[in-house]
């Protein structure tokens, strides 16, 4: 028995051994593996990773970063061919802060006939692009991909930015082993954090090292009349700060549908410059704290200096606001004319581009030349206005303090008794409807003294529609009625942003599109542009074959047209949350008028369901009157985010819905 | 002197007015109110003139002027412009008007944005592009774009087209060749006759007042009905290469001699290869699928655009050395494979898409984007398409199909029509044994069946997970709310060109409870959901590009203790379109037998037609969700 445990430990020990790491010792095992025993589904696998992130000094020049990259990726089959391109992206903004991408080495390896064949990468499948005037891109392709076979590279690239990407511990495909190190001087002071809202959590090492930059020095020193030029070497002593992981078996990351942004559950390192200390220099604190890095940002010219810059609309806002006493009809005032006066130009940021008066001039801007410009206009007025700074859903949640957690700003206008939140940056934005790209959690409100606090940036309002639906049934099957449809904050934000460019025939289009049998006439819209209005719809409509007649009785679903037709939640399980956004409350009130010579045989049930107590609620109320049947369909949804532990309760609670939407009511002759 | 200062003064008298018409066409308020109908933005006047000095040089000169009405018709101010090492960007300006017609802001060439040129598919190219990034303060605004370029090549010889898209019409548009080049030149125009186009020599043509085109669902391509205009130069050069072009045939065997002849030199060590792989295979056929595999095993799809503008494939040995290459690379290299052992086939040139596409076979020029091999097989031909790791040999369905296509021959060019997928070969069948129970709930097994086209639309799905499988399935039948999928399992017959789906699925609550009664959509598995939109006044000509046949059979247990309350009509109707029948027979006991058949042919129809398309498809739809009604027999 003994002697059993003792051969297993020997033959465990042997695989250990047998994997060798170094560039080019790839195995005959690894090129035979047909697909990964844990991840079968896998096209392919990170057999091995290292990366290494240090950095040198160079005198002249300072610290120089250091991302040195190894890779060895198995490819098991076409699908997997994808992973034998790769495309780095390096910034070459200016030539003193360009990065360059060094040392590319690369070969792929098959198995032919039990021998192993290499293929180096060549020039010819090296491609340099000038990708903009910011950005360039090195891509490579590897030869020879076939599937099984396994490809190895490395790369280093340099930069003289301090910051420091994120380091990714998971991809959509399997990492089998990950070896990662990050060294840091300790004149640049980074913090490290873990993304918390990952399912895979690595474990980190963090230790010291010890470091000496030589310095040399030439002196001209003139002794006797007589030149002679030195050569002085000095040396200094500092600490490399050192985080490492070794990491085995690495999970893929899964997608998803309706997920806000999948890289927010990627296990991954942030790491974000804190303070830059240079001995005998005083600190430079850049993000210890949300106060710190809100303050940092405050700071920035780009940022504080352009709230109070008043000039270049003083004149023009005085003239706007003449005779103007009620401070929420200065803010609309303000709020219109700065959505009319610089429009968008697609760019991010919480720091001014243009920067606002040139912005203001020129009628365009990027985010904070619009929404800074605004605050600072409200101010002006006398208004309680602040910055908000917010990341956009793309960006991430902002979990941890840092400058680039951040990345969008809007404006808050505080009254006595609440927070209006203002984004000028979108046509059919108003008080608290902001683009929902913005409406990612938390926001930072920053104050004119520079002290800062959280602000709640998801929705509390209910975004409505209410349709009310009039049916006159007709004994050739048919219905035509009218319909009326009204909807309020984000649903009416949506309508108009989608319908915006259409015309009356285009939305009839639209309307009927998928619907069948549906004429649609006397369209109508109403305020689409006046955005402080619900916006209204209506319509006529004929319907034929409305209701279906199987052996003399008659069928009907009372929502017509307007019932839906699918659960679209249709996986078993979610990993991650469904984002709603907003709130919503749908209601539907319809009343139908019975063709003559018929009366109810069947009559659906009135029911209420519910989810998770109140956070959804669904009511189907049934009434009949004589020839006239009444039915009120209302749903509220109240919270925004369904957690994947409340799934299959949540896709229940709608798959019930849905039966209950498209359940008929039958008639009978009399 | 004199004759001097006459034409100075003929120049001032001239252009003040031209002056003043522009300054107008800055307003946007003075546009005819019908250019405005369905338009997002009216082209003002274009005016394009194209100087040819010689076979290697031309003049490029455009300028115009853009009223966009709103955000959707932002792209269409047109301010790009392509360029690579041949091209000489002397003009590029923009200026910038408000609806007043005032000057607002004025853009020149160092400002416009400079990209790589390459799109989604392509790994690098050597093109570049200069366009203009602009965001509007207001609408409407004008958009006056001047540009001057020089070529050097000289193989792309700008077109026209009077009408640039949907949802933009034109005022004045104006096209010019002024051709001292002593090379002639040839023009073709389409649908000139159904629109208003003045014609002043073959060289000079001029339009005013074209209207908006709205896009409507089955309607041709565009420029199956679009005016459009071709211009080709007889003797040309692209990149430092002199081509002729008097017809496809010499058109054709200069890409033979100059692009592709040289390029074709594989390893010795392949050669070998090649000919033992082959060597007991009996028919030209069958070693022409030898070839193909190979290549299929042994590359994939790379798309890297360098050198002769992006016509002239990479060398055989380089692809195979590096084991990819792009349509032309990979084509070629199989080409080469066969060469070697004498198997026929020849270099192809094609329009590739969903949408039917020809090469023009009455005017050669440079046309074409995609490469594709053909082998002749008897009478016929046979399609490789070389860029695919996975098609079955000879299947060319939904991107080369049906079109004309230019083979590449020793001789010379030659313009043959690609295989055409019949309605019959596009068969889906699908069979499917259900069990009911008494609340409604089903267990199904299905096994599907497809071929021709359908074989392309139902094929990929293999490759994804698992999990996207499912979920696919649960979107292909999502009028099934509570749809469970236990199991799918494929087998892919790419000899018989035949892919078989075989699955067994459950769904709560199928069957909707009514009172005391349940309901029952005997067509469980493929149904028709949708009709074409309606169009109170359609404009447009329709058109049914692939024809296809389904054919269903379902047998259906319900449980002892139901019976039929109201069993379904047989249905049967036939038109020009198509035929659709369906009917539910009851067997012994508890058994329903459902059939249902649906054929749709590919035809061409005036717009008038499309009414009766329409109705045709409502009813398909509405028989498809036919119910029949299930009581207890207590």
């Amino acid at each position: 028995m003994k002697k059993l445990v003792f051969i297993t430990f020997l033959c465990i020990a042997q695989i250990a051994i047998s994997q060798n790491y170094k560039f080019g010792k790839v195995s005959e095992e690894e090129l035979l593996e047909k697909t990964n025993p844990d991840y079968p589904e896998a096209n392919a696998t990170v057999l091995y990773k290292k990366q290494q992130i240090s950095f040198e000094y160079i005198q002249g020049k300072g610290f120089i970063q250091k991302n040195e990259i190894q890779e060895r990726i198995k490819i098991y089959n076409k699908e997997g061919f994808d992973y034998a391109t790769r495309l780095v992206r390096l910034y070459d903004g200016s030539s003193s802060y360009g990065e360059s991408l060094n040392g590319l080495k690369a070969v792929t390896y098959n198995l032919d006939g039990g021998k192993i064949i290499e293929d180096k990468l060549k020039k010819d499948g090296i491609f340099e692009e000038e990708t903009n005037k910011n950005w360039k891109t090195s891509k490579f392709t590897m030869p020879n991909i076939k599937e099984g076979c396994v490809i190895e590279f490395e790369y280093t690239i340099e930069s003289q930015l301090s910051g420091i990407d994120d380091i990714e511990f998971q991809e959509l495909i399997p990492i089998r082993k990950l070896e990662i190190k990050l060294k840091t001087p300790e004149y640049y002071v980074y913090k490290t954090f873990l993304n918390p809202r990952a399912s895979y959590i690595p474990v980190l090492n963090n230790s010291k090292e010890n470091r000496t930059i030589t310095f040399s020095n030439k002196e001209r020193t003139t002794t006797n009349r007589v030149s002679s030029t030195q050569n002085y070497t000095s040396t200094r002593d500092y600490i490399d700060n050192v985080v490492e992981a070794n990491l085995s078996n690495i999970p893929p990351l899964k997608t998803e549908s309706y997920v806000d942004n999948l890289s927010n559950y990627q296990a991954k390192l942030i790491v974000e410059l804190e303070r830059i200390q240079y001995p005998g220099e005083s600190i430079e604190y850049l993000s210890t704290s949300w106060e710190k890095v809100t303050k940092t940002i405050y700071d920035y010219p780009e940022f504080g200096d352009q709230l109070n810059k008043k000039g270049y609309y003083n004149s023009d806002v005085d003239a706007i606001l003449t005779g103007i006493t009620d401070p929420q009809q200065k803010a609309a005032i303000i709020f219109n004319y700065v959505k009319s006066k610089v429009k968008w130009n697609e760019y991010h940021g919480y720091t001014t581009d243009a920067g606002v008066s040139k912005a203001y001039k020129e009628g365009v801007g990027n985010v904070a030349d619009i929404n800074l410009m605004l605050t600072s206009m409200l101010r002006y007025a006398g208004l309680n206005a602040n910055p908000v700074l917010v990341s956009t859903k793309s960006n991430g949640i902002p979990l941890i303090p840092t400058r680039t957690g951040f990345n969008y700003v809007i404006c808050a206008l505080e009254t006595s008794d609440s927070a209006i939140l203002l984004d000028a940056t979108q046509k059919f934005s108003t008080a608290d409807i902001l683009p929902t790209k913005a409406l990612n959690w938390l926001g930072r409100l920053i104050r004119q003294d520079g002290s800062s606090d959280w602000i709640e940036l998801i929705p509390k309002i209910s975004s409505r529609e209410s349709v009310s639906l009039n049916i006159k049934l007709n004994s050739d099957l048919s219905a035509n009625g009218k319909v009326r449809n009204q909807f309020t904050n984000y649903q009416a934000f949506r309508v108009r942003d989608r319908f915006e460019n259409y015309n009356t025939d285009e939305m009839i289009e639209s309307l009927e599109k998928g619907k069948g049998e549906l004429e649609i006439s006397n369209f109508e819209i109403e305020n689409m542009n006046d955005v402080s209005q619900p916006v209204t719809q209506s319509y006529d409509y004929v319907f034929n074959n409305a209701m279906e007649d199987i052996g003399g009785k008659l069928y009907l679903t009372p929502m017509l047209f307007l019932a839906p037709d699918e659960n679209p939640f249709k996986e078993n399980v979610r990993n991650y949350p469904i984002d709603y956004v907003y709130p919503i409350a749908d209601k539907y009130m319809i009343n139908i008028m019975l063709p003559d010579g018929y009366a109810i045989e069947t009559m659906p049930e009135s029911v209420k369901y519910q989810f998770n107590i109140s956070d959804g609620e669904f009511t189907y109320l049934a009434r009949q009157n004589g020839n006239m049947l009444q039915f009120t369909i209302s749903l509220d949804l109240n919270k925004t985010l369904v957690l994947p532990s409340d799934y299959e309760q949540y896709k229940k609670f709608y798959q019930l819905m849905i039966e209950k939407q498209t359940e008929k009511v039958v008639l009978k002759k009399i | 002197m004199r004759t001097r200062f006459l034409l100075l003064l003929w120049f001032v008298i001239v252009s003040l007015p031209v002056m003043a018409q522009d300054e107008k066409l800055f307003q946007s308020y003075t546009i005819p109110s019908d250019l405005k109908e369905n338009a997002n933005a009216i082209i003002r006047l274009e005016d394009t003139h194209i100087d040819v000095k010689a076979y290697n040089k031309m003049v490029y000169t455009n300028k115009r002027i853009v009223t966009i009405l709103n955000s959707s018709g932002d792209s269409k101010h047109g301010a790009y412009m392509g360029y690579d090492k041949n091209t000489n960007i002397k003009k590029l300006e923009v200026k910038i008007y408000n609806s007043r017609g005032d000057e607002i802001k004025k853009i020149k060439k160092g400002d416009f944005e400079d990209v790589s040129a390459v799109d989604g598919g392509t790994l690098y190219s050597d093109s570049r592009v200069k366009y203009l990034n602009y965001t509007p303060t207001d609408y409407p605004y004008t958009v006056l774009f001047e540009t001057e370029v020089e070529y050097t090549s000289t193989a792309f010889l700008p077109g026209w087209r009077p009408i640039e898209g949907f949802y933009t019409s034109s005022q004045n548009v104006n096209y010019k060749i002024i051709n001292n080049s002593g090379i002639e030149i040839k023009i073709k125009t389409s649908n000139f006759d159904e629109y208003q186009i003045e014609k002043y020599s073959d060289f000079h043509y001029s339009a005013k007042n074209l209207l908006a085109i709205k896009p409507e669902s089955y309607s041709p391509p565009f420029n199956s009905f679009a005016p459009d205009l071709k211009a080709s130069l007889t003797e040309f050069d692209m990149e430092g290469v002199k081509g002729v072009n008097n017809n496809w045939a010499d058109f054709g065997k200069w890409m033979n001699d100059k692009l592709i002849r040289d390029t074709q030199i594989l390893p010795q060590q392949v050669r070998d290869e090649i000919r033992s792989l082959t060597a007991n295979a009996k028919t030209n056929l069958e070693k022409a699928k030898i070839v193909y595999e190979y290549m299929q095993n042994k590359t994939r799809y790379i798309s890297v655009q360098v050198g002769i503008g992006g016509w002239k494939p990479m060398l055989a040995s380089d692809v195979d050395r590096l084991g990819y290459g792009d349509c032309k690379g990979l084509t070629n290299y199989t080409k080469a494979m066969l060469d070697e052992i004498g198997v026929e086939n020849f270099y192809t040139v094609i329009y590739g898409g969903r949408d039917v596409r020809h090469i023009d076979d009455s005017f050669s020029s440079v046309q074409g984007n995609h490469v594709i091999l053909c082998v002749p097989n008897e009478s016929d031909y046979l399609w490789l398409e070389c860029t695919s790791q996975t098609s079955p040999f000879g299947y060319n369905a939904n991107f080369t199909d049906d079109r004309d296509a230019l083979i590449i021959t020793p001789e010379g060019g030659k313009i043959v029509h690609t295989k055409v997928y019949s309605t019959e070969e596009n068969l889906l069948t699908s069979n499917a044994v259900i069990v009911l129970d008494e609340q409604g709930n089903i267990k199904a097994d299905i096994i599907t069946k497809s071929y021709g086209t359908q074989y392309g639309q139902h094929e990929g799905i293999q490759n994804q997970t698992e999990k996207d499988q499912k979920l696919y399935f649960k979107k292909y039948w999502s009028y099934i709310n509570a749809l469970d999928i236990s199991s799918v399992t494929y087998n892919n017959d790419k000899d018989k060109i035949e892919f078989t789906e075989t699955f067994n699925v459950a769904a709560e609550r199928y069957a909707a409870k009514t009172g005391d009664r349940l309901l029952l959509q005997p067509n469980l598995f493929n149904r028709l959901e949708n009709a074409p939109n309606r169009y109170s006044n359609r404009k447009l000509p329709f058109e049914i590009d692939r024809g296809f046949t389904d054919i269903d059979s379902y047998e259906i247990n319900i449980p002892s203790s139901l019976e039929v309350e109201a069993l379904m009509e047989p249905i049967s109707i036939k038109n020009k379109f198509g035929e659709y029948e369906a009917s539910l027979t009851k067997t012994d006991g508890n058994k329903l037998i459902y059939k249902r058949k649906f054929i749709i042919h590919k035809g061409n129809y005036p717009k008038e037609e499309y009414e009766n398309y329409r109705a045709f498809n409502l009813e398909v739809v509405k028989h498809d969700k036919s119910k029949i009604v299930l009581k207890s027999k207590s």
